[in-house]
């Protein structure tokens, strides 16, 4: 199996933040799967003697999701790599361990965990720009200080496993946050949900537009078939509509769009309805498995 | 506010290792790891090895003590990686380890995971001894690794040069059997800490010192005992059968010396009374109850392990003066009389009656006048 060194390891803030307030917020410590990318950049060391031709490349991984569960439940199969492989965009990098109150030194669940899962030879992912055949070696370690009185609350650590020493080696662990350091970032970012393609015809009004109209059951199924695409972001929009906001006929296009956004706005109000509900459902289950596991634990 | 509490599950598993361990394991500092702090789920076991202590976090979870605890090996054993790799192995004996089927009801786990976890950690450390390159440590390796139980590791930091020690059981007697009726719970093993400079061109000798446990001093004291001199191009298999020779004398005398107490206090009797108490196993120590006149004041003697070539230490202890708080006015320790070792000890006895028949009137006076003070 390759062994290649992770050069950089990048994490955003925003899942950085998502992973320390689960991890404050849970009621004992916490592990879980990393999701994101490698990306393989080539160095050309641009000096004139072409006799050093020193073309070095560096693995930099980006952590963008995370999935995480409480720590006495053994981590589920990680989900195969075929799968998400559609997306190409995330891979599973690594896991994640979070305790409070340990000093940030992986334990010895921590390596048998991390060997078991890069050694595997089914979670193996391919470098966006690369053929390298990469394990799930990243472990990050996130834990809170022994002692109460340190002014900070949090600290974490990143280790690429390095399975033919059988060692952690320490990486540098780099935050992209909002700024204009982070620029290139943002630049080189592409959304993971897009809004779906919806088919549109363009239709000129003075063609034979009657001729075309012959209904085929074909058109039906596809065009119902966008509608429930697009009733996923905006409920109620008839995809007709749609062909409203190009074209010729554009000419009522903020009134369209207004519409548009109202029936998107409608929507996300629907759903963190059912959202709030059904939290409000899981905390109070929570809460009854919570008097449970503490008459089994003999607390009481 | 309620008392800090260890989950009952993760109490009987301390509660048990602490109790039955082979070696003594101590507790160094519990605390919580949970939401509330009053439950306590993690704590720092101090584990003897080498004549050393190594330090281990345990991890466990209050809310859910049902799962198997984690372990934390200390910052300087960051390549000890048990459990590793024993699965590729494919020897399914040895994949399975005490964490693979936990079960929390059993107290005795959390003991057999740790002694398990101490084994692995023995021979991860002789491996990484017998990896130094340090041709006078490889040739001590091949002749003393037969010895049973013989502990080893190396130990570097960054303003100390870097050594091996060894840690050398000594003598194959059970020194617990020797001593009849002994109080001892853990077995007295003596031990030799060896102490080998490596990296260096020169050999020099190593450092020596014996070890063992604080209840020997009852009978015996190894900083009583001279280390034989290492000498130049020495090994320990030339130097260790010497060195076991003169320690297995030394302790049989040590043992035989405790009749010769025993005889002692028995003289005493017919002088000064049955004694209040006495040490009925090592005869160290005998406490009388005496009077003069109507004065009563017990006698505390001790009797030294050199005894006889070393005088008895008297401490006199009055029944009648009390300053504050009930505490009896004693005596300093008096070692101020005649004595030689040549005399037989029915003479002993009886020159510490005579001493006590007078030293009891300076007594009295001194317990009459603290009395004085007080008031």
């Amino acid at each position: 199996m390759d062994d290649f060194s992770i050069e950089k390891t990048q994490l955003s803030g925003a899942t950085l933040a998502s992973l320390l307030h689960r991890s404050s917020a849970s009621t004992a410590d916490l592990h879980g799967y990393l999701f994101g990318h490698v990306t393989l950049t080539i160095h050309n060391s641009l000096s004139d003697e072409s006799t050093s031709s020193a073309t070095g490349s560096s693995l930099t991984a980006t952590i963008t999701s995370f999935l995480s569960l409480p720590s006495h439940l053994p981590l589920p199969p990680p989900p195969s790599h075929t799968t998400t492989t559609t997306s190409s965009s995330s891979s599973l990098l690594g896991w994640f361990s979070a305790r409070r109150k340990t000093v940030p030194r992986p334990s010895l669940k921590d390596s048998i965990t991390t060997r078991t899962l890069s050694s595997s030879p089914s979670h193996l992912f391919t470098p966006k720009n690369s053929s390298l055949s990469l394990p799930p070696s990243l472990f990050l370690l996130l834990t809170t200080p022994i002692q109460d009185k340190l002014i900070h609350t949090h600290e974490y650590k990143a280790f690429q496993y390095r399975i033919t020493d059988n060692t952690f080696e320490p990486k540098s662990l780099s935050i992209i946050n909002v700024g204009p350091i982070f620029r290139s970032h943002y630049e080189s970012f592409s959304p993971n949900a897009p809004f779906p393609l919806v088919n549109c015809d363009l239709r000129d009004s003075n063609a034979m537009v009657e001729d075309e109209k012959g209904e085929s059951l074909g058109a039906l199924k596809s065009g119902l078939k966008d509608q429930q695409q697009l009733d996923m972001c905006a409920e109620g929009f008839e995809i007709g509509r749609l062909s409203k906001l190009v074209g010729s006929e554009a000419t009522h296009l903020t009134a369209e769009l207004e519409e548009l956004y109202h029936k998107m706005l409608a929507k996300i109000d629907g759903l963190s309805k059912l959202v709030e509900q059904s939290s409000a459902e899981v905390l109070e289950q929570e809460n009854n498995i919570m008097k449970l596991r503490y008459k089994v634990a003999g607390l009481e | 506010m309620a008392i800090d509490t260890v989950p009952p599950l993760i109490a009987a598993q301390l509660n048990y290792l602490l109790s039955h361990s082979p070696f003594p394991i101590k507790v160094e500092q519990m605390w919580s790891g949970c939401k509330n702090p009053r439950l306590l789920d993690r704590f720092t076991l101090v584990i003897p090895f080498c004549l050393d202590y190594i330090k281990w976090d345990v991890i466990y979870n209050a809310v859910y003590p049902l799962a198997a605890p984690d372990i934390i090996f200390g910052p300087e054993d960051e390549t000890f990686r048990p459990y590793n790799g024993y699965n590729e192995a494919g020897d399914s004996k040895s994949s399975k380890n005490c964490l693979a089927d936990w079960n929390s009801k059993d107290p005795s786990r959390l003991l057999r995971l740790i002694i398990e976890l101490r084994d692995a950690y023995t021979t991860y450390q002789k491996k990484r001894v017998g990896e130094v390159d340090d041709d006078r440590l490889k040739f001590e390796l091949s002749t003393m690794l037969s010895r049973e139980g013989i502990e080893m590791c190396t130990s570097s930091g960054i303003d100390k040069p870097e050594e091996v020690r060894f840690a050398v059981p000594l003598l194959e007697m059970d020194i617990n059997k020797l001593v009849p009726g002994s109080t001892w719970k853990r077995l007295q093993k003596i031990y030799l800490q060896v102490m080998f400079p490596v990296g260096k061109k020169s050999p020099s000798a190593p450092r020596l010192k014996l070890v063992s446990p604080a209840e020997l001093k009852a009978l015996f004291s190894i900083d009583d005992f001279k280390l034989p001199s290492w000498l130049e191009g020495m090994c320990m298999a030339e130097y260790l059968p010497t060195l076991e020779e003169m320690l297995q004398a030394q302790i049989i005398d040590a043992v035989s010396s405790i009749e010769v107490r025993r005889k002692f206090i028995m003289v005493l009797v017919p002088l000064l009374g049955r004694p209040l108490e006495a040490d009925p196993v090592f005869c160290r120590k005998a406490t009388f109850l005496a009077c003069s006149g109507v004065f009563t004041f017990l006698v505390h003697i001790s009797i030294p392990l050199q005894f006889p070539k070393q005088k008895p230490a008297l401490i006199l202890q009055s029944s009648q003066h009390f300053i504050s708080h009930g505490v009896p006015v004693k005596s300093s320790v008096l070692t101020d009389y005649p004595w030689s070792p040549r005399w037989e000890i029915s003479e002993m006895a009886g020159r510490i009656f005579d001493f006590l028949v007078e030293e009891c009137l300076n007594f009295k006076k001194y317990c009459n006048e603290s009395m004085v003070l007080l008031r």
